[in-house]
């Protein structure tokens, strides 16, 4: 239908089925934004999980042209962003921007961009309408965005990045400000769309969120690929890398013999003004739960960090995660 | 591919058409464009009554415009009368060495004043009710110092400045990036969507401008005026008006992708028009004020009799002819849509923060 066949010679076959970035990063003036990324996404579900500020959106919008790479290259199924003509026949993006044109109805939303194709009304009007139908917003669909809830917000961007059946799926945390039962509607979406052999990449700052729905995982932190694979091997990445942990309570000696009944933890080092320690864990989920545990059991812990970033300060930010949707 | 083009193109007018007519910020684009036209409308009504008191009182004493024209100075009082009749108004004023004594008449068109010193008539003066002749320079007035270059001007700010900066602010620009659609395209689109706004809303003030200066007078001496120039004026004028439209359009539509806040280049341009009059000829014609000064028919008075001091200033404005005026309108618009269209290629999506 509308997308495009791959025509003439081009780059070898197997680039134009991924999602190539070659050592790409961007700066925005001083601070970085994303820095040496290389990666080559294939198929299926990829997520992209990093905390708050990691540089997901980034990727995504060097990913689509929205901001261009400060060094490196990219290339979407052998097409560059600089070419929208090509990319958005074959690319779909809904992103984190929470804003629509004004005084628009749903569908008209939809319909309206689907215009800029170049297509005909009943064209249009046929593939808005089953993108609305596809992430269930038919109900609402003729009612204005202004008064749509967040989740139906998130829905309708959605209809609107899928609508011209692209081929490469963006989306920036499309699970945010959905409820349980849209979620598990959406994340169906998504396994359908893949399994229709797309790519569907992801974001979310929640890998429990994906983890159970994704092919593949790229772990984020401050503008770093730190993680990327099958997410079993995302996770003994972490696990094979103990993980360390500044504690400061008031009996550090007490938390230490409680810490060391776990075999996970390998090391405690108590501070040298008695304060204090540190610890190294391979399974921080585990030990954070004892952590619990012991605060309620008269041991005051005034704060707990974790002693190195990259990898380590990730997965505790990811545990966190899993904490707060408990 | 030209096709593929046009077809985008008129999605994006589609989705402009509204922002550009109906923006709620937009209302005061109406205000500006008709204000010439309240102030004519309301010339036209102030003529017509006074007109139609004119009219009222020449029923009790009508003279006829050969008969006023026919006294003569040197006439006594009482040859006047009995040409005339009673005058609509009479007034007397007896010093110790003489009288002096006027007398009005009028034939609906014009007032006459007959002064007479002693018993002799000494003095006629003759004053048009209201006048086609002045009317039409004080259209020209503000037309060329109102209506182009603050109303139009304004109005240009206030849709084009908005095609891309309104988005940006709105934070939903990043649709139209995110389509198969080339750049220049889509900057095409928005500027279409933008003439058409401003041309339709500002054409339609100078049509009934226009209509309304004619408005008062009675059809003979419209379309005397109509036969002999009036057309070709009506045309230039809104000429005048669509290429001011095309040229500050394309300014602003630039100055949207290039600034963020709007006042800065508004000022800037006002400052550098307003200058243009002062400015050596070469940097005259980058401007949009130059090419339309010499479309417009009718020379605007204060351009005559202006300050001796500041016409030294005035650098000889060689006049343009017709066609060349509109091929440089053309050419600068174009040059500066092209360094738009070059700044939208490489613009990025940066809402600031989230
Ligand atoms: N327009 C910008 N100007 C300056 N810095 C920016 C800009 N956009 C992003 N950054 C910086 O780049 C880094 C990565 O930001 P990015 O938005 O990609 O993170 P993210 O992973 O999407 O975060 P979130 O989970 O909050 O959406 C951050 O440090 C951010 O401050
Ligand atoms: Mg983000």
């Amino acid at each position: 239908m509308s997308v495009s066949g791959q025509e003439k010679t081009g780059p070898p076959p197997i680039e134009q089925s991924l999602v190539v970035f070659d050592n790409v990063s961007r700066f925005y003036g001083e601070v970085l934004g994303v820095n040496r990324v290389t990666l080559s996404i294939p198929p299926g579900i990829t997520s992209l999980v990093g905390p708050n500020g990691s540089g997901k959106t980034t990727l995504m919008n060097l990913m689509t042209g929205l901001v261009r790479p400060t060094r490196g290259s990219i290339r979407i199924l052998g097409v560059t962003p600089d070419d929208p003509e090509k990319l958005f026949r074959l690319l779909g993006y809904s992103t984190q921007f929470d804003s629509f044109p004004k005084g628009l109805t749903g569908s008209q939303f939809v319909y309206s961009f689907l215009r800029l194709f170049g297509t005909s009304h009943a064209e249009c009007e046929k593939q808005a309408w089953k993108a609305i139908e596809r992430v269930n917003l038919v109900d609402a669909a003729n009612r204005k965005v202004a008064g749509y809830s967040k989740g139906m917000r998130q829905r309708i961007k959605l209809a609107q990045s899928i609508a011209h059946d692209p081929r490469v799926l963006v989306l920036d945390e499309p699970l945010n400000g959905l409820d349980p039962l849209v979620r598990a509607e959406t994340i169906a979406l998504f396994r359908e769309l893949a399994a229709e052999g797309r790519h569907v990449i992801v974001s979310s700052h929640i890998l429990h969120e994906v983890d159970m729905i994704s092919d593949q995982v790229i772990l984020l932190s401050n503008g770093y690929v730190v993680a990327e694979g099958k997410i079993s091997g995302v996770r003994s990445e972490i696990s094979e890398h103990p993980m360390q942990v500044l504690i400061r309570c008031n009996k550090p000696e007490a938390l230490a013999a409680r810490v060391f009944e776990q075999d996970s933890v390998v090391e405690a080092r108590l501070h040298a003004d008695k304060g204090g320690l540190l610890i190294k864990t391979r399974d921080a989920d585990r030990f954070y739960r004892l952590l619990n545990q012991i605060a309620l059991n008269g041991i005051e812990i005034e704060s707990v960090a974790p002693a190195d970033d990259n990898v380590n300060s990730v997965y505790e930010y990811l545990i966190g995660g899993e904490e707060s949707t408990k | 591919m030209m096709s593929q083009y046009w077809a985008q193109i008129r999605a994006v007018i589609r989705l402009e058409m509204k922002k550009t007519f109906l923006a709620k910020r937009g209302l005061w684009v109406y205000l500006l464009a008709f204000a010439p036209a309240l102030m004519f409308g309301a010339h036209a009504f102030d003529v017509m009554r006074t007109r139609q008191y004119q009219h009222e009182v020449i029923a009790g004493h009508p003279v006829s415009r050969n008969l006023l024209d026919s006294i003569k100075p040197g006439m006594t009082m009482d040859e006047v009368q009995v040409k005339l009749g009673d005058p609509t108004s009479r007034r007397t004023v007896t010093t110790r060495r003489r009288t002096r004594t006027w007398l009005r008449y009028t034939d609906g068109e014009s007032q006459y004043d007959f002064t007479f010193n002693d018993d002799e008539l000494e003095r006629i003066s003759v004053h048009e009710i209201a006048s086609l002749q002045e009317d039409k320079l004080i259209f020209a007035t503000v037309f060329q110092f109102f209506f182009v270059r603050l109303a139009i001007f304004f109005g240009c700010v206030g849709i084009f400045m908005n095609l891309f900066r309104g988005e940006l602010i709105d934070k939903s620009l990043h649709f139209y990036l995110l389509a198969p659609i080339r750049r220049e395209v889509l900057l095409a689109g928005k500027y279409l969507a933008g003439l058409i706004a401003t041309v339709v809303i500002f054409t339609t003030s100078t049509a009934l401008q226009f209509w309304l200066l004619v408005l008062p007078y009675d059809s003979a001496s419209v379309s005397q005026y109509m036969q002999n120039g009036g057309w070709q004026h009506l045309a230039a004028y809104l000429g005048v008006t669509a290429l001011a439209c095309l040229g500050y359009g394309s300014v602003f539509l630039a100055a949207g992708l290039f600034f963020r806040n709007p006042l800065i280049p508004a000022g800037i341009v006002l400052v550098w028009e307003s200058a243009n009059l002062f400015l050596p000829a070469a940097l005259k014609k980058i401007s949009v004020i130059f090419y339309l000064q010499s479309l417009c028919p009718i020379v605007a008075p204060p351009d005559r009799d202006m300050n001796p001091l500041l016409a030294l200033l005035i650098s000889s404005a060689e006049p343009t002819p017709a066609a060349l005026a509109v091929a440089g309108l053309f050419a600068v618009t174009a040059v500066i849509l092209f360094f738009g269209a070059r700044k939208a290629r490489t613009l990025e999506i940066n809402y600031g923060t989230d």
